[in-house]
């Protein structure tokens, strides 16, 4: 029996004892077929998922390399259903290919007779195909080259997609590397996804993914589409592409519920793409009115839906992910892989920080007591307002204050969900507030301050949760959220963990109300940090008071 | 007569041939015979040589049907033109088997194993009655030709529109006695034409050699590797099912059995396939490990407590003994073709399961050092028990089998296993304990709240954590979840928040997390704050003395009053006999209800409503016309039956006397001899029933067969069967 650092469960769950000699190698041989699920302190666990394991055949794994690196670190016999349901579930990907036909246009072919008569009796794909041209081709309408992928996957047998890009029209585009260099991780992910062809890359909050798609930009070197979250993340980009690339202010474009700009580099939010007028989405003809050579999807984990059904219409255009995190709290992570692509690219955040690119961050979560008073009220209050309420209780603020003050002389950001509760924290601490009625114009004001130290501390509501650079923040001081959904703690721990000038660490203080909902949330938020490998304490808010933090 | 030629012959036989006769026939010495008689009777009888004849392979088989097709006497070389010259290696193996046997001219067979290998043996009719000019037959013409050739291969039978009117082909047959008529529609092909056709062989293919078993190759230690893991999987596996059942019995259904929402739930806590789910339950409940409760609930026996402190190799053992001999299928459960079979059901049974189940590991342990092909396996299985009267080997039987002893680690990637092997040699299997994975004693535990025991963990610590964690991943670890709940579950169990914390930090390599070690001291810390209990009345007073003046009044003691706050008194006597009580000590209570509001008495007492007394019946409803009828006919038929049985039972006795009384050998010899010579004659039979009681019986003997006699009942006028051995005695009248 060897000693190896891996368990393997017949859940499919993988267990990596990270103190064993060999976890790096186990660690890199697994990353390509298993999905990374938690990675707390001692043994972190993986998941083999369909989609994980039909990723690494994307990536030209076989099955025979995942049960043999299997079987070499497993510490006890792998259980041999396991091995044989690999086998099964890897070869299922690429039986059926979706190839470009100089007579016929786009073709299914399959290696495997059976499974194609399996499909095309599949109710929902048989619409999508026309004219049988031997046992093994079947023609596709070109319209519905996304719209088969899906059907396909979800009859568990995705199709490759070999019938290529449209170039797109030729813009210059490439890097300006004069007083800064791009991460060895960063080129890397560009060219995972350039030789893909298509598909997503996922790096940690913090790690510099506008700096992947620019360099994929300057692969592709052709117009682009870039679709993000909001108008402060565009022009964000906008400010970190003139920084990274060649283009000037006059070929990047804006295209947002402020400007209609259509440049040969576009940024576009999600808001005003999905816009509806009249009852249809007015703004979705952005996709065709240009011939772009490459379509870029910021924060891929939240591509709404009307999105997605747009995005497979146009799979014949290269299409980037990028994302901090595959996981969709709508489960449509399925979507993501069949109609932007398969995963190209992932680094463990762990990974990225020992190499000192992004900072290393405590969580501490302060528990403060209600007062008597509060108790009752809390208890009495309407269900729907039980969140609310124990959420914005006034304990919470003299704790924030305390904090604010503990770390005076650091950048610190105070963030929270609901307006009344950020306006009283503003005035109670003297700092400015950004929330969604502040102006874009006001906003980058601001912003600007604190980065150059101007102001020290900002109280922001969930408009800040994305795509914001901050990277002098050290401190963040959480006071409500979203009722503790994952997304939202991952991007906010990421506005604190951009690597700091001094090298030090960042802190992210929860502040929650004692036996409330609140506390209840707080639990998953400390389960979903504590697998992210985050550092998490639990105080008492009279710690806070007595300076013990 | 033939069972005495048989018995004469089984007279002639030495020891060693006799042996050999019961080695292959361990039926007939079970129990031992008390004369050859009864011995050729047995030996004779259908149901032994049925399972004679199933534990021939093909080839056998075929040899033994050409011995049943030729004419008696014969001999060895009528064997070998119909078959193959290797028959004369069978032959010798039949005459051991006493399948044939040698007579005074040559080689006989007993007449039954006709009848066991069934109505068309190999596909043949009858033998001719006329005389028949087979050379003929080269002339025939295209249509008869047609017709012959559709019933060459058997069976021996066309079908045709009118016999009467035959088309031109059969006509020609007909007259040339190549078919003969067998009723209106039906034309039957006799034994010599066919043979004839079959170029003087009675079989199509002839099944000499057993089929090659295909396989691929395994590597040992890879093997027992792979079945170790089975072994020690399948371990844990009946140990989480009983370990679930014992906190969550699974009701069993009305019909016996586990319902299918019960296996579902097991299923998904082991996370296998049900299949796999069902069968763990089933080697479980074979083992004695749980049981159906009167009370329908499936609950874990104190056997399992047992079975838990012994070593691996010692709970493997018995489980997979049971497997062995079982004739249960469990591969049943879950089929589309029968629904209704549960596991712990009673439907699984099947003859032939443990014969099978011998067969294929009999065959794997042939095959050592390779996973034989699932295709080939059958075929080999089928060649060596083509069991032709049940249709063959169901291949799902085998399938089943090679599938369940995968699980059971009796082999490791389909090849058999050294502990496979050993179990099947009856040595010690000691080397699973060396084999497994050593327990662990310590555990891991993280900060996101869980606790991983990176290998099996020594049973004390696992029981506790079982308690004190939720498992959320099984395998060669388990990962367990700490949260408030389960940390309840401890406290509830009576550990304090510093044992839980003791007991972790001992248990654990690594250090305590500041989260949990802060969520176990919140929850011990909130644990037991709000206290329940039952109690009968109350006593309330806002004034505190008064209160203190009760609960210091001796001569209240009866009421055993207990004070939980300083104005609240609880009392274990109702509050009508407390405020009683009280009243005649001088106080001056007050009953309140339920939502605190004052009574006042005295009340005007009202019962709760009560149902209305009985009303007794005079009258009935007038039936109607068809309940009539169906009381008339049943009256009808009764008198007539009991009349009927009365005046035969008059008649037999007085024509009797006495009972007639014969061994069972007389009196198949007496029947098989007035049923052959004297056929519809009524004889007089005693009869014994189920309780012994015997009765005399006049009865039209119809057939013999096996063990049986068919006959008509004079007193019920029905045709009935007579178990041989209850026939007390039989005699003319």
């Amino acid at each position: 029996m060897s000693e190896g650092p891996l368990i393997v469960q017949s859940d499919k769950t993988l267990l990596l004892d990270i103190d064993h000699p060999l976890s790096t190698e186990c660690r890199r041989a697994i990353a390509p077929f298993a999905e990374l699920e938690r990675s707390p302190e001692h043994i972190h666990t993986y998941r083999l998922t369909n989609l994980g394991l039909w990723n690494a055949r994307a990536a030209g794994h076989d099955a025979e390399l995942v049960i043999d690196t299997l079987i070499k670190y497993s510490r006890y016999a792998v259980p041999h259903s396991l091995l044989v349901d690999v086998a099964e579930t890897m070869s299922r990907y690429g039986r059926l290919r979706l190839e470009a036909d100089p007579v016929h246009g786009l073709i299914l072919i399959t290696t495997d007779v059976g499974v194609l008569e399996e499909v095309i009796r599949a109710k929902k794909i048989a619409p999508l195909l026309g004219v049988r041209i031997d046992p093994e081709t079947i023609v596709v309408h070109p319209s519905q080259r996304g719209a088969i992928k899906q059907s396909l996957l979800r009859l568990g047998w995705p199709a490759e997609d070999f019938a290529g890009y449209v170039d797109g029209q030729a813009h210059e585009i490439s890097l300006k590397q004069n007083d800064w260099k791009i991460r060895p991780y960063q080129e890397l992910a560009a060219e995972g996804f350039w030789h893909g062809g298509s598909g997503v890359v996922v790096l940690p909050c913090g790690a510099g993914k506008t700096i992947v798609g620019a360099a994929a930009m300057a692969h592709a070197k052709a117009t682009t589409l870039i679709l993000v979250t909001n108008t402060v993340a565009a022009r964000q980009w906008r400010d970190e592409l003139l920084r990274r690339t060649t283009l000037n202010e006059d070929e990047i474009g804006e295209y947002s519920g402020a400007k209609k700009e259509i440049c040969p580099v576009t940024i576009a939010t999600y808001q005003v793409m999905t816009k509806k007028k009249n009852g249809v989405y007015s703004h979705l003809d952005l996709f065709d009115t240009h011939d772009w050579g490459l379509i870029i999807y910021d924060e891929v984990h939240l591509l709404p839906a009307p999105i997605f059904r747009f995005t497979a219409d146009i799979q014949s255009r290269r299409r980037l992910g990028l994302t901090a995190t595959l996981v969709r709290e709508d489960g449509m992570e399925g979507e993501v892989f069949s109609l932007i692509g398969p995963k190209r690219f992932d680094v463990p955040w762990k990974e990225i920080e020992a190499q000192g690119y992004i900072a290393p961050a405590e969580c501490i979560e302060v528990r403060v007591n209600l007062t008597e008073a509060e108790r009752l009220s809390y208890a009495t209050a309407e269900p729907e307002e039980r969140y609310r309420y124990c959420a914005t209780t006034r304990t919470k603020r003299n704790v924030v204050e305390k904090l604010v003050d503990l770390h005076s002389g650091e950048q610190i950001l105070v963030i929270g969900q609901y307006i009344d509760q950020l306006d009283d924290l503003s005035e109670t601490l003297g700092v400015p507030v950004i929330k969604g009625e502040t102006p874009i114009k006001e906003r980058e004001r601001l912003f600007a301050a604190f980065r150059t130290g101007e102001i020290t501390c900002l109280v922001v509501s969930k408009v800040a949760n994305f795509s914001i650079d901050l990277p002098e923040a050290t401190i963040a001081i959480q006071v409500s959220g979203a009722f503790g959904s994952r997304q939202e703690e991952a991007q906010r721990l990421g506005r604190i963990v951009r690597p700091k000038a001094d090298g030090r660490g960042a802190k992210f203080y929860s502040v929650v109300s004692r036996d409330t909902i609140d506390q209840d949330f707080a639990q998953n938020r400390q389960r979903f940090l504590a697998e992210q490998g985050y550092s998490y304490r639990i105080i008492d808010a009279d710690d806070v008071f007595q300076g013990k933090i | 007569m033939e069972t005495r030629s048989f018995a004469d012959y089984l007279r002639t036989l030495d020891d060693a041939a006799l042996i050999s006769l019961f080695s292959h026939r361990p039926d007939l010495v079970t129990p031992v015979p008390p004369d050859v008689a009864s011995l050729a009777v047995r030996a004779t009888s259908a149901p032994s040589l049925a399972r004679a004849i199933d534990a021939l392979n093909a080839w056998q088989y075929q040899v033994l049907e050409a011995c049943a097709v030729v004419a008696e006497p014969f001999n060895e070389k009528n064997i070998t033109s119909l078959t193959d010259k290797a028959a004369l290696f069978v032959i010798p193996g039949l005459i051991e088997r006493g399948l044939i046997y040698p007579g005074k001219d040559g080689l006989y067979l007993p007449t039954t194993v006709r009848e066991v290998l069934g109505g068309d043996i190999a596909g043949l009719g009858p033998q001719s009655m006329a005389k028949l000019n087979l050379k003929k037959l080269e002339e025939a013409p295209a249509a008869a030709k047609k017709a012959l050739d559709a019933m060459v291969w058997g069976p021996p039978r066309g079908t045709i529109a009118d016999v009467k009117k035959p088309g031109a082909g059969v006509q020609w047959l007909l007259e040339n006695d190549f078919v003969v008529v067998a009723n209106s529609h039906t034309v039957l092909m006799p034994r010599e034409v066919a043979i004839y056709l079959r170029g003087g062989k009675i079989h199509k293919e002839l099944f000499i050699q057993a089929p090659e078993l295909a396989g691929d190759k395994r590597d040992s230690k890879s093997v027992q590797l792979a079945a170790i893991a089975n072994i020690s999987t399948f371990l844990r596996w009946t140990e989480e099912i009983l370990n679930f059942w014992a906190q969550e019995p699974a009701a069993a259904l009305r019909s016996g059995g586990l319902g299918v929402r019960d296996l579902k739930i097991i299923t998904s806590h082991l996370g296998v396939d049900s299949n796999c789910a069902a069968f763990v339950a089933e080697l479980a409940y074979l083992s004695g490990l749980l049981t159906i409760e009167a009370d329908d609930r499936i609950l874990p026996t104190n056997q399992f407590d047992i079975w838990l402190t012994q070593s691996p190799s010692a709970r493997w053992q018995s489980l997979v003994s049971q497997w062995l001999i079982t004739s249960r299928m469990s591969g049943l459960v879950g089929k589309e073709e029968s629904k209704n079979v549960s596991p712990l059901g009673p439907e699984l049974d099947r003859v032939a399961a443990a014969p099978i189940r011998k067969l294929t590991l009999r065959l794997l342990q042939e095959s050592e050092g390779s996973a034989p092909k699932i295709e080939s396996l059958v075929s080999l299985a089928q060649w060596n028990t083509p069991a032709r009267r049940s249709g063959g080997i169901p291949s799902d039987y085998i399938i089943w089998n090679l599938r369940e002893a995968e699980w059971l680690g009796i082999t490791g990637q389909g090849a058999i296993s050294k502990y496979g092997i050993g179990l099947l040699q009856g040595s010690d299997l000691d080397e699973i304990d060396e084999d497994l994975p050593k327990p662990v004693d310590h555990i891991l535990i993280q900060s996101d709240n869980t606790a991983i025991a990176p290998g099996p963990l020594e049973h004390e610590i696992a029981q506790e954590l079982a308690i004190l964690a939720e498992i959320e991943s099984r395998g060669g670890a388990t990962v367990y979840r700490f949260s408030q709940s389960t940390i309840r579950r401890g406290l509830d169990h009576g550990r304090t928040g510093d044992e839980i914390k003791a007991f972790l930090k001992k248990a654990s390599k690594t250090p305590m997390p500041q989260p949990l070690e802060y969520l176990i001291a919140d929850v011990a810390k909130k644990h037991g704050k709000l206290r329940v209990g039952n109690t009968a009345a109350f006593i309330r007073c806002e004034d505190s003395a008064l209160i203190a003046q009760i609960i210091s009044d001796k001569r209240l003691e009866m009421l055993s009053l207990r004070q939980i706050s300083p104005e609240v008194l609880i009392c274990q006597h109702d509050a009508a006999d407390a405020m009683a009580i009280l009243r005649s000590f001088g106080y001056l209570p007050a009953g309140e209800d339920s939502q605190g509001a004052l009574l006042s008495g005295p009340r005007i007492q009202r019962a709760k409503s009560k149902a209305r007394p009985p009303r007794i019946v005079g009258e009935f409803d007038r039936p109607d016309e068809l309940q009539l009828e169906a009381a008339l006919r049943a009256l009808r038929t009764g008198e007539k039956s009991s009349h009927r049985q009365s005046t035969l039972r008059n008649i037999a006795s007085n024509a009797l006397g006495s009972l007639p009384r014969t061994t069972a050998n007389e009196t198949l010899d007496i029947l098989a001899d007035y049923l052959r010579n004297q056929p519809a004659t009524s004889l007089s039979i005693g009869y014994a029933d189920n309780n012994g009681l015997v009765s005399h019986r006049i009865i039209d003997p119809l057939k013999l067969s096996a063990g049986s006699l068919i006959a008509r009942d004079h007193a019920t006028g029905e045709v009935q069967t007579f178990r041989i051995a209850r026939i007390t005695g039989v005699a003319a009248i």
